[in-house]
């Protein structure tokens, strides 16, 4: 049986191995890491075009059934994502409602459904930036000169902290998702092999070495991205 | 509000662009593509990616790999998720068959399974037929009393390697119901790479497909050794079954031409290229052929030894592919 | 006349805000709208401002009948600066250039003017300040160079001093002036505070409960508010009283409730009177001073008024006086003490000429 000791110098060859990897340039690493910036962007985008109109309906109108409404996305935001996938697979699966668009095993679907896991985010934390916003803004841009779309564009603007915390925040949890990736995507290399797939897979099969590599950029994306953001809203402020 | 009614509608705009401007792509303009389902064991050792690049220098079609137990390879198959499927379970393939899924079945390739073990063989295995190794194991499992815990992992998986592996203790005359639930039997749901890495943790014993141990044994994953690595019952038999285009699942503009390339690829995978690439495979590697092309075999020598075993084991009514299910392939069976 | 009011009424769910209103302002003129809190003249103001919409009445402006059509410009012509600062999440300069841009000022004219508007206000040399850590009264600063920057005809002050202290207020009141004098700038202006009412305005008018009572020169309301004071709790510290010479050659007031005070002016008969609420000096022993006036009362409401807080004590009549925040933490004032209150008799002032 492999000792204590063994494990650690495996660990640090490993480590050793995976910074000449990074280093080096790999191509297997960088495909994988454009891919995940790729699959993890689009889907970002694609929930931010939905999510910030919803949000702004939750925060600054008021109707019927607002309040489960907002409940509602905020209980998502949470949601696991191996649930996401089994019902993503289900639905794209070609024997699936949407088989017939062929997208299962394809970068598409993960998009599509890394988009849906991270709209609740941009939706909550969208409209709770917009419904901070002092409500005299609005007559206030309107007696300036504003215009009824110009005074609701300063509104927004107000907010726009608030926004860009929820697409950052959003594309964290996106990048580093698995559930949705691995069953929908299939951890095909070349293809659909994203980071968070490619190191659950390649761990288990004993390649170190390269699980290392990918978490070691995982993180660096993660918190290097909630930095920059972190600093760019004390200079804002 | 006039403004909100206008964004949403340009939001609905872009998205349907962004996702059908996908699809359309991927659909029309991108390569075709044959999606394959295979076992774990046959990916692991990286062959299909070696196949799937040389394949993909004759003909204009990516192949993406979906790498499962043969069981969940199979249903995914059912489900219409893919063109073809590479597995080792005549038992299921046969009803892959029956059920009206699959047709045109070759087999391709062959290796043996091995039982291996930690290098010092505790339970003393080493050389004997697989039926009285698996009783000393048996027997050395229930009396063992040390620390750390002995153990025999298994795929669990209903994979072909799990398939082979009950059909072995039940020769052995285990039932095998009973015989999981006793401590030393450990069950671990993974494909033969992760078994792999399980087994030499506790340095135990297992069952896997020289193939996959060849691989991990030369990366230096593994120091467990092969100890018995003879006889009928060890063999091991890898087809390619393609799926049917009039699967309901399937049935889309471009059914026919998925089809097409599947057989395509069947017919790439029995040619004398296609069966040399597997017959090399690996040699300069690990020293050794990971599998052996059955087709030759079958063809030039019926009578050996390996190919009667090969008939016994692996043919279906007699015959590899039965002619109801040959979908008028007829130079695939002359 | 520049702007003009017929029969506006308007109600928020059922509730009437403003009732039957009619009201003229003339160019170049500075009126005050006198009322208490909740008497609509905020909302009044907005009406004005072209930014809330009457629910009957109609707003001429220049002579023209504001509609649907020409609401968007007109409303380029006046604008109005709130009672509760607002200002947006950014610099100074941005803040006060927002009117500008969006009037299409070529963006070098927009510098002279904003840096021309920063002097007017005393905040030259601010613009790349964020609006949002300046003090209340340097917002409230910034906020009114931003609407005087758009020079615009018309400019409505929702309470422009009301939660400022004492300095920042006096800036802000001189720069109405100024601008009134120099531009013809006309100005409306609400607020509670009759020292201010008297001294700035031309004309004023009393509004209560939503309706008008009285329109007119501000000397005219003036002496007719003295006979209906009973009734009006527009300002903080108007008493009626008797007057009284006394052979000291001050006038001795009863209030009523056994408060009597003193002042200076030589008055008889019935007389409206009213102190600044910053001229009365609160302590918590009594103590011997020149001023005449010592009160001794119970403190009944404490409230923060932005950057200073009125404390309202109960000598038997109600007295508000106005301190600041850190002058209250250090007396550690708080309700029910037993405080004393004083002031001058030259401070206690006649409400008629």
């Amino acid at each position: 049986m492999l000792n204590g000791e063994d494990g650690l110098n495996e660990l640090l060859e490993g480590i050793e191995k995976a910074f000449q990897l990074i280093i080096s340039g790999d191509p297997t690493v960088l495909d994988i890491t454009l891919r995940s910036l790729y699959i993890s962007g689009a889907a970002v985008c694609i929930a931010a075009l939905w999510g910030i109109p919803i949000a702004i309906l939750l925060g600054l109108k008021d109707f019927q059934g607002k309040f489960f409404l907002k409940g509602l996305f905020n209980a998502l935001i949470g949601i696991p994502t191996v649930g996401l996938g089994l019902i993503l697979y289900l639905v794209f699966s070609r024997s699936g409602v949407l088989g017939f668009l062929r997208m299962l095993y394809s970068p598409t679907v993960i998009i599509i459904g890394e988009a849906l896991l991270v709209t609740p985010i941009v939706v909550s934390f969208s409209a709770n930036a917009l419904e901070a916003v002092s409500p005299e803004v609005y007559d206030l841009a309107k007696t300036l000169g504003a215009s009824e779309d110009q005074a609701f564009f300063a509104v927004f603007r107000e907010a726009l902290n608030g926004v860009l915390l929820a697409t950052v925040s959003s594309f964290n949890r996106a990048v580093a998702e698995l559930g949705v990736a691995q069953m929908v995507g299939g951890n095909i290399s070349g293809f659909t092999s994203v980071l968070t797939t490619t190191i659950a897979n390649e761990t288990v099969k004993g390649n170190i070495s390269l699980s290392i590599a990918l978490a070691i950029i995982l993180f660096i994306l993660v918190f290097g991205i909630t930095l920059a953001v972190n600093l760019f809203q004390r200079r804002r402020k | 509000m006039q403004t909100l009614k206008k964004i949403v509608l340009v939001a609905s705009i872009i998205t349907i662009l962004i996702i059908s401007g996908s699809w359309v792509y991927l659909e029309y303009f991108a390569t075709r593509r044959l999606i394959i389902s295979t076992t774990t064991s046959l990916y692991d050792t990286g062959l299909l990616d070696a196949l799937k690049e040389d394949f993909r220098k004759k003909y204009p079609v990516d192949i993406s790999i979906i790498s499962a137990g043969t069981g969940l390879a199979i249903q995914h198959a059912e489900r219409g998720d893919a063109d073809l499927i590479l597995v080792h379970s005549p038992s299921m393939e046969q009803t892959f068959l029956s059920e009206g899924v699959g047709i045109c079945r070759k087999i391709v390739a062959y290796n043996f399974f091995a039982i291996i073990g930690p290098v010092n063989d505790p339970a003393h295995i080493n050389g004997t037929t697989p039926i009285e190794a698996l009783n000393k194991i048996v027997n050395y499992g229930r009396n063992y009393t040390g620390y750390p815990p002995f153990v025999w992992v298994s795929r669990g998986d209903n994979s072909g390697t799990h398939t082979v592996e009950k059909t072995l203790w039940k020769k052995a005359g285990h039932n095998y119901t009973l015989l999981s639930k006793e401590t030393w039997y450990v069950s671990r749901q993974g494909g033969m790479g992760e078994i792999l890495m399980m087994t030499e943790e506790y340095q135990g014993y297992t069952l896997t497909d020289m193939g996959t141990c060849l691989a991990y044994s030369k990366q230096g994953q593994i120091s467990l050794v092969p100890l018995v690595t003879q006889g009928k019952d060890l063999l091991n038999v890898y087809s390619v079954i393609a799926v049917v285009p009039s699967l309901a699942a399937n049935q889309t503009l471009h059914s026919s031409i998925n089809f097409r390339d599947a057989m395509a690829f069947i017919r790439y995978l029995v040619s004398d290229e296609g069966q040399r690439m597997i017959e090399n495979y690996g040699v300069s590697e690990y020293g050794q052929s990971l599998f052996y092309g059955a087709v030759q075999l079958l063809k030039q020598n019926p009578t050996s030894q390996i190919a009667q075993w090969i008939k016994d084991y692996a043919f279906i009514n007699g015959t590899e592919c039965p002619p109801k299910y040959q979908y008028n392939q007829n130079d695939l069976y002359s | 006349m520049i702007a003009e009011l017929r029969n506006i009424s308007k109600s928020f769910n059922g509730i009437k805000a403003l009732e039957n209103i009619n009201l003229g302002i003339s160019e170049g003129e500075i009126f005050a709208l006198l009322g208490p809190s909740g008497s609509g003249k905020t909302t009044l103001l907005k009406i004005m401002a072209l930014i809330e919409q009457p629910n009957s009445g109609e707003v001429y402006f220049c002579e023209e009948k504001v509609t649907n059509k020409n609401i968007q410009q007109t409303r380029m012509r006046a604008t109005m600066v709130f009672q509760k600062t607002a200002v947006f999440n950014t610099t100074v300069y941005k803040n006060v250039a927002y009117g500008l841009k969006l009037r299409k000022i070529p963006k070098s004219r927009i510098k002279d003017e904003v840096s021309d508007a920063l002097r007017l206000v005393g905040l030259q040399g601010f613009e790349k300040r964020l609006a949002n850590s300046l003090s209340g009264g340097e917002q409230q600063r910034v906020a009114l160079a931003r609407a005087l920057v758009l020079r615009t005809k018309l400019v409505l002050l929702d309470e422009p001093t009301a939660n400022l202290d004492p300095r920042n207020a006096a800036i802000i009141e001189e720069i109405i002036g100024t601008v009134n004098r120099s531009f013809k700038t006309t100005i409306v202006m609400a607020t509670h505070n009759i020292f201010q009412a008297r001294n700035l305005p031309h004309r004023i008018a009393l509004l209560q409960n939503g309706r008008i009572t009285e329109t007119g020169t501000t000397t005219e309301v003036f002496t007719s508010l003295s006979r209906t004071l009973a009734s009006f709790a527009a300002a903080d510290n108007v008493f009626i009283g008797d007057a009284n010479p006394s052979v000291d050659g001050v006038t001795l007031i009863d209030i009523g409730n056994g408060v009597q005070i003193e002042m200076t002016a030589l008055k008889s008969g019935r007389v409206s009177v009213f102190i600044d609420p910053k001229e009365i000096i609160i302590s918590r022993k009594k103590f011997v001073s020149s001023a005449r006036n010592i009160l001794k009362g119970r403190i009944t409401e404490i409230a923060d008024a932005g950057n200073v807080v009125k404390v309202k004590v109960d000598v038997g009549k109600p007295f508000i006086i106005q301190i600041t925040k850190k002058s209250l933490a250090d007396m550690k004032l708080h309700l029910g003490m037993k405080v004393y209150l004083a002031f001058k008799a030259s401070s206690v002032q006649t409400i008629q000429d």
